[in-house]
């Protein structure tokens, strides 16, 4: 499904260049439950930027779907993104003043969607907030607000789902919950690619990579 | 409501003081400049309002300063001045002359109540035709002692038809023959009374300010002017449109002032959009990056901030104009007290046409205020902004 050949990713900080990923070879199957885990500064969150098509490699080849992706226009990756990808944040990036509903259909003001009757709703109850639907991102707990992200993340029908440290803001209670609910989303068939810090839910994803300075390891 | 209307409304509430400030400063610039266009298209409707009023074509005048005769036709300045009431009937001899009425204008002293009259000696008998639209309470002046009100003068000094008015000093007991109805004119401050009582009041007993002129057909007025000019020396002959042009040249680097101040105060209300539109750009940085990775491009991104910054000033131009409306009355006052000459009624007035175009104006500056802020956010690098 995704398919990375000796990809880099280099930037500059200063005078001197920093190699974020090197010469990275992956192949992420569709269904697959990826758990991606490593230091800080390992190159996690770069990784996770380029398997979502959110940036570039530097060099090397990125395909989605068999479709060679490192070459193509912004606009192509926007709608990329917007058919095929849905991303979660550690820090949720929520809107203040909407709704749990209007936070959950975000994504479709921009892929101009018109979701099929009661598809917000649905995707609310989905992730347990059918009593929280109106309520503004303020008046939620932490685990809520998440499970608000990942219903985002899912209002396109995406084939893949990448979560960069979800449960990272998160009590334990609060973290089992939103892992049961990636777990299930792998379950119905989704691609789920998580990066975590905490080594015992790792464990539990059907696959895990180790990084380490830019580098998989084996 | 459209999501990205929404989501544009729902982010400039998250700093309520900051865009109602901004929203403030441009309703302030867009009030000014609703005042100022209005209070200009007022001020040219009162003046020929008031040029109409006169009910004549054009004045006969001592030779002098056309501003002179302007302030005297409109509201009854003193001129030190005087035409010879001889003259009228050189004036009668020309062909094509309808009316003629010398007009005798000064200021009377009344210390009694505190005001000074603006007396305003006519041929009576002839004001049916020269005011054909005044609705008179009463009847016109038919004896020597009889005098005509303008509104204002009766309201003020609360004077019914039929009663009694005195000067100090003065030997004659004038009798109220009517009152004239409200006008909006300068014709409302005036005391109408026979020309020979006026002549006598001011112990002048043939001199006149000027002698107004009706003509049979207004196309041959050039003509007139022409042979008038022509037979009677030391004469000046001001048209109605020449004083239209004289009071409109004196107010005009007034109005373009007020104009001037106004345009810049819109831009310094753009600036102040601009600024606060790029600190909350600035400030959401990590949620337009958010936006990005979820599927929005950089022209969604540019279109959202473009419609906060829209917003900002489509609502701040609308306050605008309901702050000028409810100031209305305050800001004729100080004109007013500022100009040396301005028309008899409302000079704002509420134009839909006007208000329409000041909000549109609003809404353009909005467009041009915001197009930078929302190209600095549409070019956003999210992988950076999500990172922090």
């Amino acid at each position: 499904m995704i398919s990375l050949r000796q990809v880099e990713k280099s930037y500059r900080r200063g005078a001197e260049i920093v190699w974020a990923l090197r010469g990275i070879d992956l192949e992420i199957e569709a269904g697959e439950f990826t758990a991606v885990i490593g230091p800080s500064g390992a190159g996690k969150t770069t990784l996770l930027h380029i398997l979502g098509c959110l940036d570039l490699p530097s060099g090397g080849e990125l395909h989605f779907d068999g479709v060679q992706v490192d070459k193509m226009r912004d606009a192509e990756l926007v709608a990329l993104r917007r058919q095929k990808i849905g991303f979660i944040f550690q820090q949720f990036y929520l809107i203040p003043g909407l709704s749990v509903l209007d936070n959950i259909a975000l994504p479709l003001l921009f892929s101009k969607k018109k979701p099929p009757e009661g598809r917000i709703e649905e995707l609310a109850r989905m992730v347990g907030l059918g009593e929280r639907m109106h309520h503004v991102p303020a008046q939620l707990s932490g685990g809520e607000m998440q499970r608000t992200a990942i219903a985002r993340a899912l209002v396109n029908n995406p084939e893949v789902i990448l979560a960069d440290e979800p449960t990272g803001n998160l009590d334990s209670a609060n973290s089992e919950k939103i892992f049961a609910i990636l777990q299930e989303l792998h379950h119905s068939g989704l691609t789920v690619i998580m990066i975590t810090h905490n080594q015992e839910l790792a464990n539990r994803a059907n696959r895990m990579i180790r990084i380490k300075d830019g580098i998989i390891e084996v | 409501m459209s999501g990205m209307l929404k989501l544009a409304i729902q982010n400039l509430l998250r700093h309520r003081t900051r865009s109602f400030l901004t929203m403030l400063g441009i309703a302030a610039a867009v009030g000014v400049l609703f005042a100022v266009f209005s209070f200009n298209r007022g001020f040219e409707e009162g003046l020929a309002r008031e040029l109409q009023a006169t009910g004549l074509h054009f004045m006969v005048v001592p030779s002098g300063c056309a501003h002179e005769v302007a302030a005297l036709v409109l509201h009854g300045a003193v001129i030190p001045k005087y035409l010879d009431t001889e003259v009228i009937e050189t004036i009668r001899k020309v062909d094509g002359i309808r009316l003629t009425t010398p007009i005798l204008v000064a200021q009377l002293p009344n210390p009694d109540r505190q005001r000074i009259d603006l007396i305003y000696g006519v041929e009576t008998d002839l004001l049916p035709e020269i005011k054909p639209e005044w609705q008179i309470d009463g009847n016109i002046p038919g004896g020597p002692h009889e005098i005509l009100l303008g509104y204002n003068v009766a309201k003020h000094a609360e004077i019914k038809t039929g009663a009694e008015f005195r000067y100090p000093n003065v030997d004659i007991v004038f009798t109220v023959s009517g009152i004239v109805g409200q006008t909006n004119s300068q014709d409302d401050a005036f005391v109408y009374m026979p020309i020979a009582t006026a002549q006598q009041l001011l112990e002048n007993p043939t001199g006149a300010t000027a002698i107004g002129v009706k003509v049979v057909s207004p196309e041959r007025m050039g003509t007139i002017i022409g042979e008038l000019e022509t037979n009677i020396p030391g004469i000046q002959i001001v048209t109605m449109g020449q004083v239209m042009n004289s009071v409109s040249n004196v107010a005009s680097s007034a109005k373009s002032l007020s104009l001037a101040i106004a345009l810049v105060a819109v831009i310094i209300g753009a600036v102040g959009v601009m600024n606060s539109i790029l600190m909350a750009v600035f400030e959401r940085s990590q949620e337009i990056g958010m936006m990005r990775a979820i599927g929005a491009s950089r022209w969604n991104i540019f279109q959202i901030i473009l419609k906060e910054t829209m917003i900002l000033t489509i609502v701040g131009g609308a306050t605008g104009v309901v702050i000028a409306m409810l100031a209305a009355k305050l800001i004729e006052a100080f004109v007013r007290r500022i100009m040396p000459y301005v028309p008899q009624g409302d000079m704002l007035r509420f134009d839909l046409g006007l208000a329409l175009a000041c909000v549109a104006f609003a809404m353009v500056v909005g467009i041009i205020a915001g197009l930078y802020p929302a190209w600095k956010a549409s070019r956003i690098n999210p992988i950076e902004a999500i990172k922090g």
